[in-house]
């Protein structure tokens, strides 16, 4: 609502914002709407500013297009099994989901993309954590596995940005502090912000769903709204983990219902593989549940390790379902 | 004084408001019912849950409008309001780009026109608005009047999706279930005056996000199979049909003053998935101008929506 005060335009003075309310009339929607009983050209030109200010511009279609190309970016996520499944990677612009079930690996792909991203394309990251499962020592490991050279280890490290969040509050005000303050200044670390990961968005969201309360699913939309103007004026990739349920046919399906499941442009459910004889496997399944780009329910799998691996191991490999050593070639 | 202040149109302008906007009747025969096509005036509404393909159709559709006229569209310019960041620009360019390249194989590879020129022109044609807020709506749809006042070929405006405020609205309205809908009500009779003014087709996308508890399921319309023009039972109404067929998400939650507005109705819903691994969609048509229902199947192709 755009409340009218004094000063706001050319107009405007502290009589008149008095006189309009006396007459009841104290937000800017009024003024706009009724226009045809205005015939004061001060209230015209308020109508004016207030236009210009509050409304948004139509941009025509070849420019948005232009625009787009020069500025859109994709970020391996280090997994080529990913990759292939995210049509080369994570787009920025765009929200991406990954979902699955305890255990699924959601947070250990996290960590791979966040020291993919820091290290490898040397940009910023950065990584809100709502479940406390981030472990810097984990992301050390990784980064050792990377490079033996303690100062890149710590310059990437440097590079990932964690905001801890333990409730929707505290969430909704750490992404308003990011969209009105610029990613920049959020981040210590220097350097441009090129992702944000949010893990996970369901942790602090599905206490307060549920029952007849509205104001669940109206801060989980703009939670939604906000990642998303994020994600577009920034120009970053926004990367969110979610829990999953069974829908009535049984089928695994991304949780936190129907209306969230607008939110993601693409989305990836991620399951463990059940294979008999190996108890503690780090081979995970990951398919394509939506996507704008490529054919859904594309299937890949994947090893968890692959990001702890080092480059000669991972592509003397084919990184993909190699649970032993073997000898780098 | 203030509507002669605000309207002044010279004559040509006045002359295109006059001789009417393009008909968007045979928009896409498919889908719509023969003979009762979207019109000037009329507000076609795309429901269904997410990911049974009301984007795609309105990126097929939308393609259709701004394609030049020798490549077989109808070349007009469309306005498209994007409220949930859901506009893909980069799709849209791809499935342009396809309807531009298979309709040019028919033609001499002389074409004076470079592929990217072309698909610049086309671009041309479509401005694109991202609204964050249902007052930030309700204001751009009166910056908006301007435009279509200004631009005769204007005649198509698209708002995908106007339901995105929905829960954000309710929350903000308090217990009084009028202060909640107050923005899309405003939203829709300002809607109502522009059709009116301006005899504009409008295309809208809503999430199918409720059940619908209140209507059991009705056996014999639940064995039904999609084809072409088979009218139902004439007392169904659209609730009623809807959610037999589809899932049972397809409670019209919108306020009643959007619900008058709308005179065509397509609900979309998800298939199953054929032997080539392919996901098949359905979309079923009721208008209030014909009785029944029209059934359509598609498929989404790299290249845009196949119908089948």
């Amino acid at each position: 609502m755009v409340v009218l005060r004094d000063g706001m335009c050319p107009g405007l003075s502290e009589e008149l914002v008095v006189a309009l309310r006396a007459a009841d009339i104290t937000t800017g929607t009024w003024v706009l709407i009724n226009l045809f009983t205005l015939f004061n050209l001060a209230l015209l030109a308020i109508r004016r500013v207030l236009l210009a200010q509050h409304t948004a511009f139509p941009v025509s279609g070849a420019d948005l297009y232009e625009d787009l190309l020069s500025s859109t970016a994709i970020l391996s996520t280090g997994n080529p099994s990913l990759d292939k499944l995210l049509d080369s990677g994570l787009y920025t612009g765009e929200l991406t989901e990954l979902a699955g079930g305890p255990g699924s690996g959601k947070t250990q792909v996290c960590f791979g993309v966040a020291v993919n991203i820091s290290y490898q394309l040397k940009q910023s990251v950065i990584y809100v954590d709502s479940t406390g499962g981030l472990s810097a020592s984990r992301l050390l490991q990784m980064l050792q596995a990377k490079s033996c050279n303690i100062e890149e280890q710590m310059e990437a490290l440097q590079r990932i940005q964690v905001f801890p969040v333990f409730d929707i509050f505290s969430l909704l005000g750490c992404l308003h502090h990011f969209r009105c303050v610029g990613l920049q200044q959020a981040s210590a670390g220097g350097g441009s912000v090129k992702a944000v990961i949010v893990d996970s968005v369901s942790a602090v969201i599905s206490p307060i769903l549920g029952g007849k309360q509205n104001e669940g699913m109206s801060m989980m939309m703009q939670v939604a709204g906000l990642l998303k103007t994020i994600a577009k004026d920034f120009n970053v990739a926004v990367l969110v983990t979610n829990t999953v349920t069974r829908d009535g046919n049984g089928q695994l399906k991304a949780g936190m219902g129907q209306t969230w499941s607008h939110v993601p442009r693409i989305r990836i459910l991620l399951q463990r593989l059940e294979r008999p004889g190996s108890t503690c496997s780090s081979v995970r399944t990951a398919t394509l549940a939506k996507s704008s780009r490529q054919p859904c329910h594309l299937k890949e799998e994947f090893d968890l390790q692959c990001w702890g691996r080092s480059e000669e191991q991972l592509y003397g490999m084919s990184g993909k379902r190699k649970l032993e050593n073997t000898e780098p070639s | 004084m203030t509507t002669t202040a605000k309207m002044t149109e010279n004559g040509a302008q006045l002359f295109a408001r006059l001789e009417g906007r393009r008909s968007l009747r045979d928009i896409e025969p498919h889908i719509f019912p023969d003979g009762a096509g979207p019109i000037q005036g009329d507000v076609v509404e795309f429901h269904g849950t997410e990911g049974s393909g009301k984007t795609e159709t309105m990126y097929h559709l939308v393609t259709h409008c701004i394609l030049p006229a020798d490549r077989g569209g109808l070349e007009v310019e469309v306005m498209y309001v994007d409220t949930d960041y859901h506009f893909d620009m980069l799709r849209l360019v791809t499935v342009l780009e396809q309807r531009l390249g298979e309709d040019a194989k028919g033609e001499d590879s002389g074409a004076a026109v470079e592929p990217e020129e072309r698909v610049r022109a086309c671009l041309g044609r479509l401005f694109v608005v991202h609204c964050s807020s249902s007052v930030q709506l309700l204001l751009t749809l009166h910056y908006l009047e301007n435009t279509f006042c200004s631009r005769p070929t204007l005649c198509l405006l698209v708002i995908d999706s106007i339901s995105a405020f929905y829960w954000v609205d309710r929350s903000g309205g308090g217990e009084s279930v009028a202060k909640q809908e107050a923005n899309l009500r405003k939203c829709s009779e300002l809607l109502d005056r522009l059709l009116r003014d301006y005899r504009i087709v409008v295309f809208a996308t809503t999430h199918a996000i409720m059940r619908d508890y209140g209507h059991s399921a009705q056996a014999d319309l639940a064995g039904m199979t999609p084809g072409p023009s088979e009218p139902t039972s004439s007392s169904s109404s659209w609730r009623q049909w809807s959610s037999s067929r589809a899932s049972n998400f397809d409670k019209a939650y919108l306020s009643r003053a959007w619900q008058r507005l709308v005179t065509h109705r397509v609900l979309f819903s998800k298939g199953e998935v054929t032997k080539d691994r392919k996901q098949v969609f359905s979309a079923a048509c009721t208008t209030t101008s014909t009785r029944g229902t029209k059934c359509s199947s598609f498929c989404v192709m790299e290249g845009g929506v196949q119908f089948l």
